[in-house]
């Protein structure tokens, strides 16, 4: 890292970019009169903080919400709930964290003030415009993501036509400036998009991020379509471009190798919430949360000698119905009765069993964590029974239904109820939301 | 010239492969003299960039290169299809060495053959999993009817055997074959939902169908019935890429191409989907050409690696052997552009430049233009590949002896 140093508290005070509890839903509409029958809760209520000059990882599978939270964070979607803040002082944040229950009547008109001056989608005017100067993107395909029938002049030069800077030759110079910074030429001035190689493209995406000289640009998964030599060439000068402008960069990635050598700190989603969040040494050091650690088993380092890859059980699920308690119970290797199980996950189980599923009429929900299953016949419903009583279920799951009866076809399933796990310190700017781990010393 | 023990026998031989594109630019050579050996059971892989003409060479094996504009310039691929062992009917003997397969007696240019034999090598004895399983699969079609194709394909006497329907004689005999070979007509499928015939033709179907669901199981999808209702977009990327596995491996080849088969999955899925291929290639001893351009992946998944630059091998070897010590400078640059925790951040050992146009190349090495190394020979001639070590071998002057060829 270029300052291994750094004081992380110290840096504290400059936050750059605040995103408090934000959630990002989006509907799912059924019918004729497209009526909405749920939500996709893409991302679900996720804070963090990046300050200046800072490299802040974004990791996790692919539907785990980082790329929606990456959009959210640049002001290119309205969260939900929840808000991202442009340039909190310590006080101001300090001030917006403490617990909303108990706030007088001078300390809620002073949150409306935070409001008005910092929340991105409350910024009006003058400070609007400094926001979206100052945070720009930089996407993952940049085929799409450049205009085809423009020429790079046209691409690399439109913000600052925008935002008025330059006109006439003066633009033209400043273009050639930008491109020059990174690693392309005034001989490029004049093509269009399709005539550069991904690299060459991604180089002219990035030129067009830097012309309004931001305090931040989210990178979302940049070098993901890239080869591995070009990647490496667009990570040395994403490096350069932040040690020389001072630039923070939110690095949305799903590739862990990249994200160790470029992030300072590292955030890990999984189905829209943060699981572990902490300076990535100490991540990549001592993982607390088991789906960081899985994330990093399947994706050993080239350098890790010949450890095997060990692969993660199960698929993601459905985040319109996301699991109670800890929302990667149902992978997890280490899951305990505590960490969540419901009726839901009887029911997913019941999907990979043949006859069985479809022997299933009807599940009457008490809450997620009491139901009723009614079978077709009896003899499914004992099925069920005895394998919820046998090894063919995880034992963590088994232990976590404390009612089970079996009445003819009907089985009456009631686990213990668990609330969400929150994320608890584990050291320095180090925190994670597993139960396991949180109460070792 | 390649480093090939005498008692490990190949499957496949390549020569001097060339397939060239006709552009407007000139004549492409996309892949310009490759030459390698795929072993018997064991997992090759070829590693390169975009454009250096991987998928290309994985292609010719299989003929899937449109001509025009491609063009099969020279070389040959011999292949050597193999059968089940006489001895132990594919349980594994001394006298197949365990395999169950022996190789037969003839060879076959797989370059030179009649497209009618092409057909029926291709998903039968030497298969092809494709990089993106949501491009690949039919989207208009049940993934159970898509994996059923290739029985009727190329095991139509097997499926007409287990619905005890060999023997079935008359005007629905010849219907239910043509069914089986999935040569039937209109008036067939009208024929054979005629009450007599119905019976017939639902034991041919689930007959089809017990074979759709083995395959299905083989690749650990759990429900596999279910699964066979489903459309390709209703599954998740890793379960599509087992539905093309299941394909892929349903008639037992003896040789796989597996063409960057976890690219477009997660990770996670990722490291499932290969632990299935490696698994599944162990039990049965298939020999797999294994083509991806992530050289970490490659480094845990194959026995042996060859490195392609712009349409040419440059560095061929044992995995252990070629990570421990490579030779050629661009698989050196390679090695050292992927980012590890001990890079210093900003300071990427990047490979300057881009890769060369492949139009009318010169006679030097390709990558000369790239190297940091480079001599006087390296742009006036052209390096073949020569031997360092019994397992390893490399094209570049650098390491060339005296008295070497080329």
């Amino acid at each position: 890292m270029t300052q291994p140093s750094r004081d992380i508290r110290a840096a504290a005070e400059d936050l750059l970019l605040s995103v408090r509890d934000v959630t990002k839903h989006f509907p799912i509409k059924e019918g004729a009169l497209q009526r909405v029958v749920g939500q996709v809760r893409a991302v679900d209520g996720v804070s963090f903080d990046i300050r200046r000059g800072e490299t802040l990882g974004l990791v996790g599978e692919s539907g785990c919400g980082k790329s929606t939270l990456g959009r959210v964070v640049a002001g290119l979607s309205n969260a939900t709930s929840g808000a991202v803040y442009y340039e909190l002082s310590a006080a101001d944040a300090a001030r917006l964290d403490a617990p909303a229950a108990d706030r007088t009547a001078t300390q809620s008109a002073e949150i409306a003030r935070i409001e008005a001056a910092h929340r991105i989608d409350h910024l009006r005017g003058e400070s609007a415009i400094r926001f979206r100067r100052n945070c720009q993107m930089v996407f993952q395909d940049s085929f799409a993501s450049l205009n085809p029938r423009h020429l790079v002049i046209d691409i690399v030069g439109r913000p600052l036509r925008v935002y008025r800077e330059a006109s006439g030759s003066d633009l033209t110079e400043r273009v050639v400036a930008l491109l020059e910074q990174v690693g392309l030429g005034r001989q490029h001035l004049y093509r269009y998009p399709h005539q550069f190689s991904g690299g060459q493209r991604q180089r002219v995406s990035i030129a067009r991020a830097l012309a309004l000289d931001p305090a931040l640009i989210v990178l979302d998964e940049p070098t993901s379509a890239l080869d591995v030599s070009v990647q490496a060439q667009i990570l040395n000068l994403l490096s350069d471009l932040q040690r020389d402008r001072n630039l923070a960069y939110l690095f949305v990635t799903h590739d862990l190798s990249v994200v160790r050598h470029m992030a300072d700190r590292l955030v890990t989603m999984y189905l829209g919430r943060v699981v572990e969040a902490g300076p990535t040494r100490d991540i990549f050091d001592r993982a607390e949360h088991p789906y960081t650690r899985a994330l990093m088993a399947a994706k050993p380092d080239l350098a890790d000698g010949a450890a095997g890859m060990r692969a993660l059980e199960g698929v993601v699920p459905d985040p319109a119905r996301p699991p109670q308690g800890c929302r990667f119970h149902t992978r997890c290797e280490v899951a305990t009765p505590a960490c969540g199980w419901e009726v839901d996950d009887v029911v997913r189980w019941l999907e990979h069993r043949d006859g069985l599923f479809d022997a299933l009429t009807g599940v009457a929900r008490d809450s997620a964590f009491a139901a009723r299953l009614t079978f077709a016949d009896a003899a499914a419903a004992r099925r069920l029974d005895a394998a919820l009583r046998s090894d063919a279920v995880p034992a963590a799951m088994r232990a976590a239904i404390y009612r089970q009866e079996l009445r003819g076809p009907t089985l009456d399933l009631a686990f213990g109820r668990v609330p969400e796990v929150t994320l608890t310190p584990r050291g320095p700017d180090h925190a994670a939301a597993c139960l396991l781990t949180a109460q070792e010393p | 010239m390649l480093d090939t023990s005498p008692q490990a026998a190949a499957i496949a031989e390549v020569r001097d492969l060339r397939v060239h594109f006709d552009t407007k630019r000139g004549r492409l050579h996309s892949v310009d003299g490759v030459s390698f050996d795929i072993r018997d059971g064991e997992t090759l892989g070829l590693v390169g960039e975009t454009g250096c003409g991987k998928s290309v060479t994985g292609r010719a094996f299989l003929r899937l290169i449109q001509t025009p504009p491609g063009i099969i310039a020279g070389g040959s691929i011999a292949y050597r299809p193999q059968e089940i062992c006489p001895t132990c009917t594919g349980a594994g003997c001394g006298a197949c060495g365990q395999s169950g397969r022996r190789p037969e007696e003839r060879t076959i240019d797989l370059l030179r053959i009649p497209d009618e034999e092409m057909r029926r090598l291709r998903g039968d004895r030497i298969a092809m999993i494709f990089q993106d399983p949501g491009k690949a699969l039919n989207p208009t079609l049940p993934i159970g009817a898509q994996v059923a194709e290739v029985f009727l394909q190329h095991r139509s006497a097997e499926v007409l055997a287990k619905a005890q329907l060999s023997g079935a004689v008359g005007w629905a005999g010849g219907a239910l074959r043509r069914m089986a070979t999935q040569t039937d007509t209109r008036t067939d499928r009208i024929a054979l939902a005629f009450p007599g015939a119905r019976a017939r033709r639902s034991a041919l179907q689930s007959a089809l169908d017990d074979m759709v669901a083995a395959a299905l199981a083989e690749t650990q999808i759990a429900n596999p019935r279910a699964v066979m209702r489903r459309y390709p977009h209703e599954l998740s990327g890793g379960m599509r890429q087992r539905v093309m596995i299941a394909q892929a491996l349903a008639c037992n080849p003896d040789l796989l191409i597996a063409d960057e088969p976890t690219t477009a999955l997660d990770v996670t899925v990722q490291a499932r989907i290969l632990e299935l291929i490696r698994a599944l290639q162990q039990r049965r001893r298939t020999s797999v050409l294994y083509i991806s351009h992530d050289l970490s992946l490659v480094r845990r998944v194959c026995d042996r690696v060859a490195v392609m630059y712009a349409g040419r091998i440059v560095e061929i070897g044992e995995a252990e052997a070629l990570f421990r010590d490579p030779r050629h400078p661009y698989t050196r640059g390679l090695l050292a552009a992927v980012p590890t925790a001990a890079a210093e951040r900003g300071a990427l050992a990047a490979i300057p430049g881009t890769v060369p146009e492949l139009v009318n190349p010169p006679a030097a090495c390709r990558f000369a233009g790239r190297c940091s190394a480079r001599i006087g020979t390296c742009t006036t001639a052209d390096p073949a590949l020569q031997e360092i070590s019994p397992v390893h071998s490399v094209a570049c002057f650098l390491h060339q002896t005296e008295g070497a060829p080329g």
